[in-house]
Parts: structure tokens; C-alpha cells; sequence
């Protein structure tokens, strides 16, 4: 499936996100189950199939890190399971002790080195989403290195998503 | 998802959790990354005069059947020579926890893990070599 065209838009990677909640929304109302009960079966069941497909669009298209993937693939770059290149060591060693150090923090009920880390993980997250702007801004098939980035986007989410049950769990002590 | 016993044994009791000295010439560390997914592993071998693995640590930041696969891989390390320890194949994990098919990448990473901290030996042990003669 191509969750731009699903949604009528072109497959940018730079997205306004309030526009694309509003044709989400428009598209919704206009497949809605109440606007089909008089209609025949069929073209009740086909509204209620697009509409659910609509929906898994826009949720791809809304998150960058599902977006940069459908990108990946409608440009046929291959990614996924086995097929992305190994991260280089000097970075492995970054996340592995940045995720040491929010431990530790998390040990020592340290909110403020959380709130630390966490600052230093989302410029990071941030860098790279400009980093893969630039990449799908131009109309060439991404390379290797453009997979990279989008490992590290991964790297960077799953350390966030700690973050944020680290913080649950010290707000709950 | 439901998770194999053995695999809820190593995440709730996992094995060899640790660091050992990756200064020691002694010490080999490998560390992967599973850019699918995010998980990161670091897992170190300390190699005994013999050419045996005396000891082996692992950290894992990662799901349950990453931290159960390197756990694992950790015990079965220990006591076995660098060649024993190369031939450990990620489908002898897969078979010993059970790990179901979306979960199979979670062994490949401990398999990279253990050639990537054999390789880190035998390159500092080469380097030792190769200073000795110096």
C-alpha cells in the first residue's frame, strides 16, 4: 500500500501535520458507515475497506519514523529485518552508554539526569529526522548511508519510549 | 506476545550480567545493534591461558529474547575454546529458547555478538604479538 496516494498526497517527506489530520478527518466522514446504510452491501463494504485503509495511511504517514519507511520502500530501497546495514561501533557505543547512564539515573531516582538524557536524545532524534529530510528532498534512490539514519531514528526512538517509563516510574515513587 | 519459559527464566533471572575490563588484552568485546528494532548488546569474553573462555558478561538493552539469547550465550561460553565458541550457531539458540520466528533476529545479534568479541580478542592478541616482535 501507498499511504500518500491513499491519502491523495504526494509522498514528501516534509508533512503538514494539521492538513493531513484534515483530510484524515474529511476522508473519515465521507466513508463513514451512516452515510452508506442506504447503499447497496457492496459499496457499503468497499467504504468501510477504504476507510480502514485510510486510517492505516494516516497513522503511517503521521509518525516519521513509519513515514521514512514507506518512503524507503516506494523508492526501492530495501529495508527491514537483516537487509539495513550494521550500525558503526562508535555509535553502538553512544546508545549503549547512554542507555547505562539512564539506568544508573533511574537507580539513583536522578531526575534530573534523566530530564538530561533525554534533552541530549531528542536533539539527536531531531538531527536525524532533518538528516532524512535532506535525503527524501531529493528525487535519487536513499543509499546505504541514508538506511543508517534511519536506524539510528530507531535507536533514538527506543531509547525516548525508556525515557518516558523511567519518568513514569519516578513520578510514581 | 507470549514468551517461551525458558525465556521468561533468563529475562527475570538473566545470567552473567556484567563488565569486564575491555582494557585487559585478555578481554574480548563484542557489541552489536539491531537497527530493526533498536536493541543494543555488548557481550565480553575473558580468555584463560589455555585458549579457554573463563569467563563471559553480557549487557543487553533490549526485549526479552535479546537479553534470554545473549544470557544463554554467556553460559554456554564459559569453559569453551574460541573455536567451540565460533561454532555456536544462532539456531542452536532459536532451538534452546524456543524463540518464534518474529523473535529469530534476537539470536542472529547474540551470534554477531559472541564472532564480534572473538574478533576483538584475536585482533588484541595479534596486536600483542605483533608489539612483542617489535
Amino acid at each position: 500500500m501507498n499511504p500518500f496516494s491513499e491519502l491523495g498526497l504526494a509522498d514528501t517527506f516534509e508533512v503538514d501535520v494539521k492538513a493531513l489530520e484534515k483530510t484524515h478527518r474529511d476522508l473519515s466522514r465521507a466513508l463513514h458507515p451512516d452515510r452508506y446504510v442506504q447503499a447497496p452491501a457492496g459499496e457499503r463494504r468497499v467504504a468501510l475497506e477504504r476507510a480502514v485503509r485510510v486510517n492505516e495511511a494516516f497513522r503511517a504517514v503521521k509518525d516519521p519514523l513509519s513515514r521514512a519507511e514507506a518512503l524507503f520502500a516506494l523508492r526501492g530501497t530495501p529495508i527491514g529485518d537483516g537487509k539495513e546495514p550494521k550500525p558503526d561501533p562508535d555509535f553502538l557505543m553512544d546508545v549503549l552508554e547512554s542507555r547505562e547512564a539512564l539506568s544508573d539515573a533511574k537507580g539513583e531516582k536522578n531526575a534530573a539526569a534523566v530530564a538530561k538524557l533525554k534533552a541530549a536524545a531528542e536533539a539527536n532524534h531531531e538531527r536525524v529526522l532533518a538528516a532524512l529530510g535532506a535525503v527524501f528532498a531529493k528525487p535519487e534512490k536513499p543509499d546505504e548511508s541514508a538506511v543508517k539514519l534511519l536506524g539510528k531514528l530507531r535507536f533514538f526512538r527506543r531509547f525516548l519510549e525508556e525515557v518516558s517509563d523511567v519518568e513514569d516510574d519516578l513520578d510514581a515513587t | 506476545m507470549a514468551y517461551s519459559d525458558k525465556v521468561i527464566q533468563h529475562t527475570e533471572n538473566p545470567k552473567n550480567v556484567g563488565t569486564l575490563d575491555k582494557e585487559d588484552p585478555n578481554v574480548g568485546t563484542g557489541l552489536v545493534g539491531a537497527p530493526a528494532c533498536g536493541d543494543v548488546m555488548r557481550l565480553q569474553i575473558k580468555v584463560g591461558d589455555g585458549g579457554v573462555i573463563e569467563d563471559a558478561k553480557f549487557k543487553t538493552f533490549g526485549c526479552g529474547s535479546a537479553i534470554a539469547s545473549s544470557s544463554l550465550a554467556t553460559e554456554w561460553l564459559r569453559g569453551k575454546t574460541l573455536d567451540q565458541a565460533e561454532a555456536i550457531k544462532n539456531s542452536d539458540i532459536v532451538e534452546e529458547l524456543d524463540l518464534p520466528p518474529v523473535k529469530i533476529h534476537c539470536s542472529v545479534l547474540a551470534e554477531d555478538a559472541i564472532k564480534s568479541a572473538i574478533a576483538d580478542y584475536r585482533q588484541k592478541q595479534g596486536k600483542k604479538q605483533a608489539d612483542n616482535k617489535a
